[in-house]
């Protein structure tokens, strides 16, 4: 009688790593590939739009690199505050939910902006963003360190608070509801002053917005916030044993206060630039970012430039697997999204390969 | 490694950005021969088998063959795209990067992204259906005047309660008075009954949704079964208003489709779309003449007389003489002799082979009895452009109460 | 007698630890084995292999004659062994039956015939004297209704070999008796029971037969009938070994640490400390005895400000520390170093370097928003160098050093930090000979610097040797005090099953010292 069981692997080897990577990613393109021919497509040329992320032959190739930018400032921004949370061994999931409360106390501020300057208004946008969005962070880690609440489940069903919040919003014609555009016989969000609409640095025709150039600068500040500061240090102690942390005599319960704030309160900024961004609301506004956030946190196995590179590769991918749908009017989004499914699933499986190998249950010795 | 990802990100970027000033890249290699590409926009996706974006799909690729072009190769596709300006900007960009000379958006939601990305591509048309905007070079709206298909519904429904001695009609309804889309529809199909049977008497029940199966069902089942309505006609997705009056063995008038096929015994005839009206005069004006597009085209809302609305053919559930007034009735809207909205009402009588219409000057009343277009009046508009219609004419009534 | 299982050369490591040594064992059909032994003398290990958890390293297990291989817990209730765990393995929010139900395979049915489960069970328990009502809830069982409930679980599972470990720690006094009858049943039905205990008196009890391991190695099995008490614990504490550790001898001071009547609950609120006294001088380890659980974690804890105390007093350096933080508690100069069961939970934060570990208590002694973690590599290098620590670089993860490096960063950083007091709780635990030598050199080291040292340990022969005093727990209560050159290995085991109280003897009471500045139980105020 012989079984098997997983062994995490003693040793760490980036060749291995990289080699799992590869074949992970090949067998997924393989798979993709025969799918692809079957709908009677050269797989060759859909992949090379896909990861040019539709920049051959675009009559307007900037704007494949400011979309590509649009879809990855809040992915990294979210990730990054969501690996800050999971490095404290905090499960905080509720990214859409804090995503959407900031994006609707930034919308509030801008339709309530009557002309403001832009910087002022924006960045009174960004701050009720964060702050509320922190808000809710601090709420659920205080119910976590007062009554020892299951924080998973908390931050999971706020998500659904405020996506139905913000679809009876967008659904509820009323004298009150500022929210929506007074023009329109049906129910439809308003649009944003000029002055609430995030501006940038012109590159010829290209504009680098100063979203992307706060998300990098988040980015860095993150980095030194846990590698160089006292903070930082409290974080992963707490995270890899809070039993030594209170030990050796931090204040747990406020450290996990303080973090989750800064976690929540960052997908909120994340949330008020991209809010700010788009010139309006509305229900899909987090593109998913609280979903993939976590993905990418995981992916990159929460260190700070693994999460900056892990976001840029899947905001690539996505932004390319839909670019390339465009192009063939036989794929569907739906198909896209499995193709982005197979890839980031055969990524697990190798990540799951490198760290863990199978070995056959040996008998015992006898003699 | 950051500093090194950083450096190659800048270099791109700056790199795409002056490449792609010019403008002038390579377009997508056509399959046909034309230089001209459609791009679409849509709600759900474009593989699917029926409902709205099926019908709209179906549309453009006969339009798109009709004017020679190939869909497989001169059509870009963005798809399930939600009602979200920032994903919609994303959609056009992405389009118009392809070289795309016309785009439709399908859902209203996508109307300020689409009024957006017309001022940023002037040489692009957009073309929004069901929406209010437009521009005077490059947007433009589309919709169609399916009030006249649901008073030529409404006719056959009123054949089939005179003959069953029952003035009780049914109304599966997404929506009530809130959307002058599903507003005129009930009032049109109520006129069109009362042109025969004037007694007749439109349930309106209102289901809070597009869609839902289970809710259409219900609905239907409590006209039937509470309110004793011998015919279901219906404004929703599915077929399940026409399938449970099959069920119960009375008859109903179906939407979007051709229903027969689902309610063999029941179905009379349903208002539908033939999308492809449009989209062939809308990218046979782009083909031919893009800056003239909104004088040639413009703002598009037609009825009857374009076909882009029209009744299903008649199924032998019928009443003999239906068919008759139809097309009487068809032919005054064609020749825009008269219109349903206005201050003369129809009524026909005789039997089949004779059917006879009169005009009669009449005012056109509310539910609530005021006076909506005096006797002999024009025909006012339906309002689903601007939103208008917000009440229901006389005889009909809503039977489940408004929420809230 | 026949035998149903036989042990024959059965030997198992655990890195460089060999936690069985060629171990020959037999239990007979319809016999109840006692098996007896200090903590860490392989008793679980031993268990864990007949139930197919580990495998032995060599050797061979037969079962009725034949010889078997058990690599499984499925293959072990094959063979019909079965065991009961000191942590029940229970889903809560099933019922009884249910528990026993999902377990059943396909004896159950593909469908869980109900009635066919329900009357199978019923007739066993009923066979074997369970009073069991198979459809209430886990959660609204009490301890000793899940323990019967896991002994009727692998009695349905077909098991005549049951195998308890410490089976009597969580049961009162009555309830332990009705265990015992159920286990009389058992044998009277032919099934062959091994118990793991400490207790004394029970072995005597219910056992047919005791087996006594020490050290990992087999002593010999007697018959119950045919021995006492004394001789039980001889033969567990064995005799005294001369390990040669040194144990320098240097002036005492004042006791710097003195506790008095200290009672301290558990996690799960039960008295785990009860009204201990003891103190501390200066340039004296005491060691603490005891069998696991007696409260020795919590008392640590307690110094050490993680836990809070029901009543007592605890004056350290003339000040009372009741009430104060951990920090300030480390700052007064009493430093601990905790080693608990998986070694990395308490005090080190596994996956950080050592250079992080080294800065846990100081960290936020530096000015700014930064860590400073200059200096604190260099004291990083320096301990790695005095210590003998082997490590790649002081940036290796913790985790990543072997368990007796992990021990010395520990210990060299709580030494770092200049304590009087130096609270050190099972610091050899896991480690090879000579690391355990490097770890007593340098706690003399410490003591002839004129620190107290609180050593909690497990090895007598060791306490013997190190400590100038050893002080017995037993549930949490203090039952003697006595000088590590004169005390008997016999009358510590005595002490520590709780057969023996010296507490108050020859007129002095242990644990209180003659010169101590707690008078009357009043403190006096600080000289």
């Amino acid at each position: 009688m012989s079984e098997y069981h997983l062994v995490r692997r003693g040793d760490f080897s980036y060749k291995r790593v990289i080699i799992c990577y590869a074949i992970g990613i090949l067998v997924s393109l393989g798979i993709g590939a025969l799918l692809l021919i079957g709908l009677g497509i050269n797989p060759i040329e859909y992949y090379g739009r896909m990861l040019s992320i539709g920049l051959i032959g675009n009559r307007y190739a900037y704007k494949c690199i400011e979309g590509l930018l649009k879809v990855f400032v809040p992915l990294l921004i979210t990730s990054l505050a969501l690996g800050l949370a999971f490095k404290m061994r905090f499960w905080n999931i509720g990214g859409e939910g804090e995503f959407l409360i900031g994006s609707i106390c930034a919308a509030i501020v801008a339709f309530n902006s009557n002309g403001m300057p832009k910087i002022l208004t924006i960045i009174l946008m960004c701050l009720a963003a964060a702050l509320s969005a922190g808000i809710v962070g601090l709420a659920v880690a205080a119910l976590k360190v007062k009554f020892n609440t299951n924080e998973t489940l908390m931050t999971l069903m706020f998500n659904y608070i405020m996506l139905y919040l913000i679809r009876y919003l967008g659904n509820t014609k009323a004298g009150w509801n500022f929210f929506l555009n007074p023009e329109s016989e049906r129910p439809i969000f308003g649009q944003f002053e000029e002055n609430c609409k995030m501006g940038g640095i012109k590159i010829g025709c290209f504009t680098l917005l100063y979203s992307v150039i706060a998300a990098v600068m988040i980015t860095i500040i993150i980095y030194i916030y846990l590698k160089y500061t006292k903070q930082g240090y409290e974080i992963s102690v707490v995270g890899d044993s809070s039993a030594t942390a209170r030990y050796a005599g931090m204040r747990v319960g406020r450290i996990i206060l303080r973090t989750m704030f800064i976690s929540a309160a960052l997908i909120g900024l994340a949330a008020g630039l991209a809010t700010s961004t788009a010139g309006t609301i509305s229900e899909s506004i987090t593109n998913n970012v609280g979903w993939t956030g976590v993905i990418v946190a995981w992916l990159a196995k929460l260190s700070v430039p693994g999460i900056f590179i892990t976001s840029l590769l899947i905001s690539v991918l996505q932004y390319g697997c839909q670019a390339a749908a465009t192009q063939y009017p036989s794929i569907d989004s739906n198909f896209a999204d499995l193709l982005q499914g197979i890839i980031l699933f055969s990524v697990l499986a190798a990540d799951f390969a490198a760290t863990f190998k199978i070995v056959k249950k040996e008998g015992p010795k006898n003699d | 490694m950051k500093k090194l990802i950083s450096i190659v990100l800048t270099v791109a970027l700056s790199a795409f950005a002056f490449a792609g000033c010019s403008a002038s890249g390579a377009e997508g290699e056509s399959g046909s021969g034309s230089d001209f590409r459609v791009g679409a926009i849509y709600i759900n996706s474009q593989n699917d088998t029926s409902g709205y974006t099926y019908a709209h799909h179906k549309g453009i690729t006969e339009a798109m063959t009709a004017a020679g072009l190939d869909p497989a190769t001169d059509l870009s596709i963005v798809d399930n795209v939600p009602e979200d300006a920032e994903q919609v900007t994303a959609a056009c960009d992405q389009l118009a990067g392809e070289g795309c000379d016309i785009i439709f958006g399908i859902s209203f939601g996508y109307i300020d992204a689409m009024e957006a990305a017309a001022a940023e591509y002037p040489d692009i048309i957009f073309s929004h259906a069901t929406g209010y905007k437009s521009n005077s070079t490059n947007f433009n709206n589309y919709f169609g005047r399916i009030y006249q298909a649901r008073y030529l519904a409404g006719i056959a429904a009123g054949y089939k309660s005179l003959a069953l001695g029952n003035n009780e009609i049914g109304y599966v309804s997404a929506w009530g008075t809130e959307y002058a889309e599903t507003c005129s529809g009930i009032n049109a199909f109520a006129l069109g009954c009362q042109s025969v049977n004037p007694d007749a008497h439109v349930n309106v029940y209102e289901i809070y949704t597009w869609g839902d199966q289970d809710l259409e069902r219900q609905a239907a089942e409590t006209l039937i079964d509470t309110f004793g309505c011998c015919v279901i006609a219906q404004h929703c997705d599915s077929a399940q208003p026409q399938i449970v009056a099959n069920e119960k063995g009375v008859f109903g008038c179906g939407y979007n489709s051709d229903m027969t096929a689902e309610a063999p015994d029941a179905h009379l005839c349903a208002p539908i779309w033939n999308w492809s009206a449009y989209y062939q005069t809308a990218i046979e004006a782009a083909m031919s003449d893009p800056s003239a597009f909104m004088s040639t085209v413009g703002n598009y809302y037609e009825g009857i007389n374009s076909g882009l609305v029209a009744v299903s053919e008649l199924s032998a559930n019928n009443e003999p003489a239906a068919q008759e007034a139809i097309d009487i009735a068809t032919d005054l809207m064609k020749t825009g002799a008269w219109d349903v909205f206005s201050g003369t009402a129809l009524s026909f009588t005789g039997d089949a082979g004779s059917v006879a219409v009169t005009e009669n000057a009449a005012d056109l009343l509310d539910s609530d009895g005021n006076v909506i277009v005096a006797a002999g009046g024009a025909s006012v508009e339906d309002g689903v452009i601007q939103g208008s219609m917000n009440y229901y004419v006389a005889g009909v009534t809503q039977v489940n109460a408004a929420e809230g | 007698m026949q035998a149903a299982i036989e042990l024959k050369g059965i030997s198992k490591s655990f890195g460089s630890v060999a936690a069985n040594k060629n171990i020959d064992l037999t239990v007979g059909k319809g016999e109840i084995l006692a098996l007896l032994g200090e903590n860490g003398s392989g008793k679980t290990t031993l268990m864990n292999m007949l139930s197919g958890i580990y495998m032995p390293d060599s050797g061979s297990i037969f079962i009725d004659g034949k010889k078997v291989k058990i690599n499984s817990p499925q293959a072990a209730g094959k063979l019909g062994i079965g065991m009961v765990h000191q942590h029940f393995k229970l889903v809560e929010r099933f019922t009884a039956l249910d528990n026993i139900r999902i377990g059943m395979g396909k004896e159950a049915g593909v469908f869980f015939k109900s009635g066919y489960t329900r009357k199978y069970v019923m007739e066993i328990a009923e066979r074997f004297g369970f009073n069991i009502d198979p459809d209430k809830y886990v959660y609204n069982m009490s301890v000793s209704e899940k323990q019967t409930l896991e002994i009727l679980k692998v009695l349905c599972y077909g098991a005549k070999i049951v195998i308890l470990d410490e089976p009597t720690a969580v049961l009162t006094v009555q309830e332990i008796e009705r265990l015992f009858e159920v286990l009389f049943k058992m044998r009277s039905e032919g099934h062959s029971v091994i118990i793991i205990t400490h207790k004394l008196n029970e072995v005597m009890e219910v056992s047919d037969r005791v087996a006594v391991l020490r050290h990992g190695e087999y002593v010999g099995s007697v018959e119950t009938k045919k021995t006492s008490e004394k001789e039980l614990t001889e033969l567990m504490v064995g005799h005294k070994i001369d390990l040669n550790i040194s144990r320098p001898m240097i002036e005492k001071t004042q006791p710097l640490l003195e506790i008095r009547d200290l009672t301290v609950k558990s996690d799960e609120g039960n008295v785990a400390v009860d009204g201990m006294n003891f103190y501390i001088r200066g340039g004296e380890i005491l060691g603490v005895a005891g069998i696991a659980g007696s409260g020795q974690k919590e008392l640590c804890e307690a110094i050490a400000g993680l836990r809070p105390i029901v009543k007592g007093q605890m004056i350290h350096d003339g000040e009372s520390i009741v009430g104060m933080s951990p920090k300030k508690i480390s700052k007064h100069g009493i430093s601990m170093s905790f080693i608990p069961e998986d070694r990395l939970g308490m005090g080190l934060a596994p996956s950080l370097s050592i250079t992080d570990n080294m800065i846990l208590k100081s960290y936020n002694d530096s000015k700014g928003i930064f860590v400073d973690r200059k200096d604190a590599r260099i004291e990083a290098a320096e301990t790695i160098e005095k210590l003998a620590i082997s490590a790649p670089s002081t940036e290796t993860p913790v985790r990543r050093l072997s368990g007796g490096n992990v021990q010395k960063v520990l210990l060299g950083r709580e030494i770092k930090s200049g304590p009087n007091v130096l609270i050190t709780a099972y610091p050899v635990r896991g480690l090879d000979i000579n690391s355990s030598y490097m770890i007593y050199d340098i706690l003399n080291e410490q003591k002839q610097k004129g620190v107290g040292i609180l050593f909690v340990g497990e090895d007598l022969d060791v306490m013997l040797a190190l400590c100038d005093k050893i002080m017995v727990m037993c549930h949490g209560k203090l039952q003697g005090v006595v000088n590590g050159n004169n005390a008997t290995k016999e009358d510590i085991g005595l002490m520590m099953t709780g057969a023996l109280n010296i507490v108050n003897k020859e007129g002095k009471t242990d644990g209180i010292a003659k010169d101590s500045i707690i008078k009357d139980g009043k403190e006096e105020e600080s000289v």
